[in-house]
């Protein structure tokens, strides 16, 4: 209930686009989006993720990567990584 | 077993000699010997079984002195004729005239040459059975031949293959292929026969098949198990019987050995004695074999499978074949010839004479008697000595003679062949019948008795060989000889199988994964042994406990992402809706909390970022790529300057209408006038949903973190209480509190605490006094007043804790929360197991006290019954903690002293309605502020009666106050319709800076930011505003005398 209202919120914080959970597997479980964007977002954000972590984890396997942001021009993509999932939040900063 | 083997093995042709000589060959001994014989009869029987229907004059000619009984051996010459009858299958035509003529063309050399071979192979006969058969067979013909007509067949053959060697002449057709096989077959026979042939090695473990189908179709048991396979004799019985069943010359081998035997005497009388046989006479007759078998060629032999077994020539003369090897292989045929004991075999007789001579000097007896016969054959040898060179010559002549013969023969039947043709096509049957069995070889079992006659031979013999092995290395009698052997048969077999599955699994691994599985496995055993360890303490738990750790080891088997969810979850996922169930517990993880929580911060940073900034008064950075789209702010916040400014110019026409000091309020106001003039600029609210519909009552900063903003919601209207609701609020997140903490009645107060920064103690309008612990997200509270007996029966107006520095009781520094309540009574709470108070003074009393010194001798009976006058606020001394004010109900305001809870210090009548709030400046602390609900602030000096000053700007109760912590002039006020700020170095009649709330919106509550120039104001829909405080003026130095003047200005009139 606490976790449906806090996603609730965010999604009505200004300039959030976007609200998108996914499972460790890159399958969206709750998204705004619609379906294509929201697949393209989960494929393309869950790569970058592992990744990212992979990196972090190469340079010391104590270490792991708590959370990632990706700053553009237009957006900024937010996204708390997790062993069992990924949250990202779509947020233009303009607004 | 040793003696016969070495016997076997040992080098065959030139050994013999030798051993003969030395009488002590265990292979000529007669015993061995004797079963190393084919016994002839089979040969000869079947021969005569063949023979007997169809071919008497074969029986007679060829069939019939072989016999062994049977036959007159010295008879052999006189039988010459006769014997020459039969050979004349062949070559026995030979009486031809043209020899010559083929002589001077007749390879000389290589018929010599190839002559022992032939000799070799002819003497040892072994499949002579079949041979001797099939030449049976053909024989009619022969015999016809042997007049003047010849067999077609054989004669035309035997003659073509002589010419196709010897002059080159195109090979006739049929032959052309087996030719070449009949090389072959030839040269391996000559290395079998080679005499240095290694005796021990397994050269040659089976003869050729074809060979062997011979022998075996021949009837002639060859029993291939036989130990001795390899041996010497075995392998020159297969080369006999290779040869003598197809060599087509092999009278002409006969005669070649025949003539060295008469030529070089001496070795053949030797070898001749040596095999104690009739050795030029078996060749012969051997050789009269090879020839009547080399008729075959005109009749073939099938099996019973069909197949061609037709014997076929295995020698050809080579013309180029060292000649060294000739008496190698010579003396090596001589000994196959030797072996053949008790064979008779028929004469070639119809060769020459001298040649005939030689032969039939021999006796024909069974091999039997053996010394006789090898006499005999000395003798005769000796005999043909001197005619030697006549014999030789004959001998050539012969076979010249005969080859010519041949030549004639062909030629003859060319002519004939039409004829014969015919008869060839006529249907000519052959009866194969077995024979007896023929034994090739046998050999007795070695063993002999140590008593026995032979044990000393025996035991020499092996002693000899024992020496013979010992000398081997040096000996040259013994060479090492490489020998390839037949390859085995290779067999190709398909096997249908499954189709194996190929499968490619890449992983890649990195530096991490190995880390995580090595703390994994380095955690397992660690739990492991936890779990072990648990299971007693299980056993002793009771029932219940255990299935309850059931369920949770049935949740734990799932994966560790639901497993969280499913024990945090009554409900038991089952299979299907794991899906569904995966999602859900990642939902509600903790980790999903906890991380939505940043989130949300982080959007909020993104979001007020600018106004963080400025509320840290840092310089606000505007990101190039965003175009800051705060023009709604920006005219709110202009909207708001230029109020602002309206005001402050109201504000300067006011003071200057409020005259009180001119020079000093110039001097005052030209400072900000130089300045750009302050300004409060809106940065945002704290306020949520959930505070929307109540009014803040109060606000109170954490003493640790000035980030964390405590802050107690109410009802708004007092009438109707509702739920209040305690707020932490955080810098980070200005759209949601960290903390709520739900109370069932209205808060109004609250306070954190400073020793222990983690309590925050909340008073309520029902009088309970709360302890929350805001570090835990338990919102449940710590510590109730519920229970107390003492609690509060008026709402708690003020709260806080105070260290008191200078105890009474001398315990140093101690926290106490001292309350305040519309039940007339100040009380110190004490935090133990649960809260209580004590009261710090009887405010009833107090009460009582002050009705009466206000009213003084007049109103003693209205004191008695109004006892219920309630404190509303108090302050304690800043540097004097004992010392406290204490705002009431009525408006008076007592100082009172922690020491004394009978009486007030000091009484203070000036309001004339509530005193909402009492303060002592920070800097200044003889004085002290308050505000009341007759819409003034009066400024106090504690040792003044009345008020140093009064400050009223609007028509509204004025429900809170601060001092500026920053400065001692500086206060601001919140009335219900606007928030001001005074600055008393500027102005003592008007606010420096006012903001106006917005209809209907009443501000209730002020704080001024601990660490920054900002206020706070909390409104009665449940905000609170921050306000940035823009270009205040310095603080001076000397503030508190400054403000002493002031105040001694507003005083001295």
């Amino acid at each position: 209930a606490e976790v449906e209202e806090t996603l609730k919120r965010i999604q009505a914080h200004k300039g959030v686009i976007a609200t998108i959970v996914m499972n460790a597997e890159g399958i969206p479980i709750r998204t705004t989006l619609d379906n294509s964007s929201t697949v393209q977002y989960a494929g393309l954000l869950h790569q970058l993720t592992m990744r990212a972590r992979s990196t972090v984890r190469d340079i010391d396997p104590h270490n792991d990567l708590t959370f990632l942001r990706i700053r553009s021009k237009k957006h900024e993509i937010m996204i708390a990584p997790d062993k069992d999932y990924l949250l990202i939040v779509i947020q233009n900063p303009c607004e | 077993m040793l003696g016969p083997r070495k016997a076997q093995t040992r080098p065959a042709p030139r050994r013999r000699g030798r051993v003969h000589g030395g009488a002590k060959g265990a292979p000529v001994s007669p015993g061995r010997r004797g079963p190393l014989c084919f016994s002839d009869k089979g040969g000869a029987g079947a021969a005569a079984a063949l023979t007997a229907g169809e071919e008497p004059q074969a029986v007679q000619g060829a069939g019939g002195p072989r016999r062994r009984g049977g036959r007159p051996s010295p008879a052999g010459r006189g039988e010459g004729p006769g014997h020459g009858e039969a050979a004349a299958a062949r070559c026995g035509a030979s009486g031809a005239g043209s020899l010559l003529r083929r002589r001077p063309r007749g390879t000389a050399r290589p018929a010599r040459r190839a002559r022992p071979i032939a000799g070799a192979v002819l003497g040892s006969q072994s499949p002579r059975g079949v041979l001797g058969r099939v030449a049976a067979v053909t024989e009619p013909r022969a015999a016809a031949a042997a007049g003047p007509v010849q067999r077609p067949g054989p004669g035309a053959r035997g003659d073509r293959r002589l010419r196709h060697r010897g002059q080159g002449t195109p090979g006739l057709p049929p032959l052309s292929r087996t030719g070449h096989r009949r090389h072959v077959f030839q040269a391996f026979i000559l290395e079998q026969a080679a005499p240095h042939l290694c005796p021990s090695c397994s050269r040659l473990r089976k003869p050729p098949r074809r060979l062997r189908k011979c022998i075996t179709s021949g009837s002639i048991a060859l029993n291939p198990s036989s130990p001795l396979h390899h041996s010497g004799q075995l392998r020159g019985q297969w080369a006999v019987a290779c040869l003598a069943s197809r060599v087509r010359r092999g009278s002409q081998a006969s005669f070649s050995s025949q003539r060295r035997v008469s030529s070089s005497g001496s070795i053949s009388t030797r070898r001749a004695a040596g095999s104690r046989s009739p050795s030029t006479a078996s060749t012969g007759k051997a050789a009269a074999e090879g020839w009547a078998g080399g008729n075959q060629d005109a009749v073939r032999v099938f099996d019973d499978e069909g197949k061609d077994v037709t014997p076929h020539p295995l020698f050809h003369s080579d013309p180029n074949r060292a000649a060294p090897r000739q008496g190698e292989l010579w003396s090596l045929s001589a000994r196959f010839a030797a072996r053949e004991t008790g064979f008779v075999a028929p004469f070639p007789t119809q060769q020459t004479p001298g040649v005939k001579a030689s032969w039939s000097s021999f006796p024909r007896t069974n091999g039997s008697s053996s010394t006789s016969v090898s006499n005999t054959s000395t003798a005769e040898a000796a005999l043909d000595d001197p005619l030697g060179p006549g014999s030789r010559q004959d001998t050539t002549v012969g076979v010249s003679g005969k080859e010519h013969e041949l030549d004639v023969q062909v030629k003859r039947g060319e002519i004939k062949e039409e004829l014969t043709r015919e008869d060839l096509d006529r249907r000519v049957d052959l009866y194969l019948t077995e024979t007896e069995t023929l034994w090739l070889f046998y050999m007795p079992v070695a063993v002999v008795s140590v008593e026995s006659e032979e044990a000393g031979r025996v035991l020499e013999q092996n002693r000899i060989y024992v020496d013979i092995c010992r000398n081997r290395a040096g000996n040259d009698r013994i060479a090492d000889k490489m020998m390839q052997t037949i390859n085995e048969a290779t067999k190709n077999k398909e096997v249908q199988c499954d189709k194996i599955i190929m499968e490619d699994k890449g992983t890649v691994v990195t530096s991490w994964d190995l880390y995580d599985s090595f703390s994994a496995s380095e955690i397992e055993p660690a739990t492991k042994a936890e779990g072990s360890r648990a299971p007693p303490g299980k056993s002793s738990t009771s029932h219940p406990t255990e299935e309850h750790n059931q369920t949770r080891s049935l949740s734990s088997d799932r994966g560790s992402p639901s497993r969280r969810t499913i024990s945090g979850s009554p409900v038991l996922a089952r299979m299907p809706e794991e899906e569904e169930c995966h999602s859900a517990a990642i939902l509600t993880s903790e980790n999903f909390q906890q991380h939505l929580f940043c989130m949300e911060r982080i959007l909020m940073e993104n979001i007020f970022q600018p106004k963080l900034a400025a509320y840290r008064q840092f310089p606000i950075l505007t990101d190039p790529d965003v175009t800051p789209d705060t023009s709604g702010t920006v005219g709110l916040v202009t909207e708001v300057k230029q109020e602002e400014h309206d005001k402050k110019k109201k504000d300067k026409a006011e003071q200057k209408e409020a005259f009180i000091d001119p020079s000093i309020l110039s001097d005052l106001n030209k400072t900000p006038e130089e300045t750009v003039p302050p300004r409060l600029e809106w940065l945002w609210s704290y306020k949520c949903d959930l505070t929307a519909g109540h009014r803040v009552s109060s606000m109170t900063w954490s003493k640790v973190n000035p980030d964390l903003l405590a802050v107690g919601y109410s009802a708004f209207d007092f009438k109707a209480q509702k739920e209040g609701l305690a707020c932490c609020w955080s810098l980070k997140n200005p759209k949601w509190p960290e903390r709520v903490f739900r109370c069932e009645h209205g808060v109004t107060a609250l306070d954190f605490s400073a020793a222990s920064p983690n309590l925050l103690a909340v008073g309520m309008y029902n009088g309970a006094v709360t302890i929350y612990n805001v570090a835990s997200c338990n919102t449940a509270a710590l510590l109730d007043s519920s229970q107390s007996s003492n609690k509060h029966t008026g709402p708690v107006w003020q709260l806080r804790w105070v260290e008191h520095n200078r105890g009474i009781t001398g315990d140093g520094k101690k926290e106490r929360l001292i309350c305040i309540s519309a039940d007339g009574r100040i009380t110190e709470w004490l935090i133990q197991k649960r809260l209580d108070c004590t009261d710090l003074i009887q405010i009833k009393r107090t009460e009582s006290k002050k009705i009466k010194l206000p009213g003084g001798e007049k109103r003693k009976s209205e004191a008695l019954i109004s006892q219920q006058a309630a404190g509303m606020c108090f302050d304690f001394h800043p540097k004097n903690t004992n010392i406290y004010l204490a705002g009431t109900e009525e408006g008076h305001i007592h100082k009172c002293s922690c020491s004394c809870t009978e009486q007030f210090l000091e009484t203070y009548r000036g309001h004339k309605g509530l005193v909402y709030k009492v303060a002592w400046n920070p800097f200044s602390t003889d004085m002290f502020l308050s505000c009341s609900a007759d819409w003034s602030i009066m400024l106090w000096h504690q040792n003044s009666q009345t008020p140093v000053l009064t400050f009223s700007s609007t028509t509204a109760f004025v429900e809170d106050i601060m001092w500026f912590p920053k400065s001692a002039f500086t206060f601001a006020a919140v009335n219900e319709s606007r928030a001001e700020l005074w600055d008393l170095s500027v102005s003592i009649s008007s606010p420096v800076i006012s903001c106006s709330a917005k209809p209907h919106v009443k501000f209730t509550a002020v704080l001024f930011a601990m660490n920054t120039n900002c206020l706070l104001v909390g409104d009665s829909r449940g905000g609170v505003s921050v306000f940035e405080l823009q270009n205040l003026a310095a603080p001076n130095s000397n503030e508190a005398d400054i403000l002493y003047d002031i105040m001694g200005v507003a005083v001295a009139p």
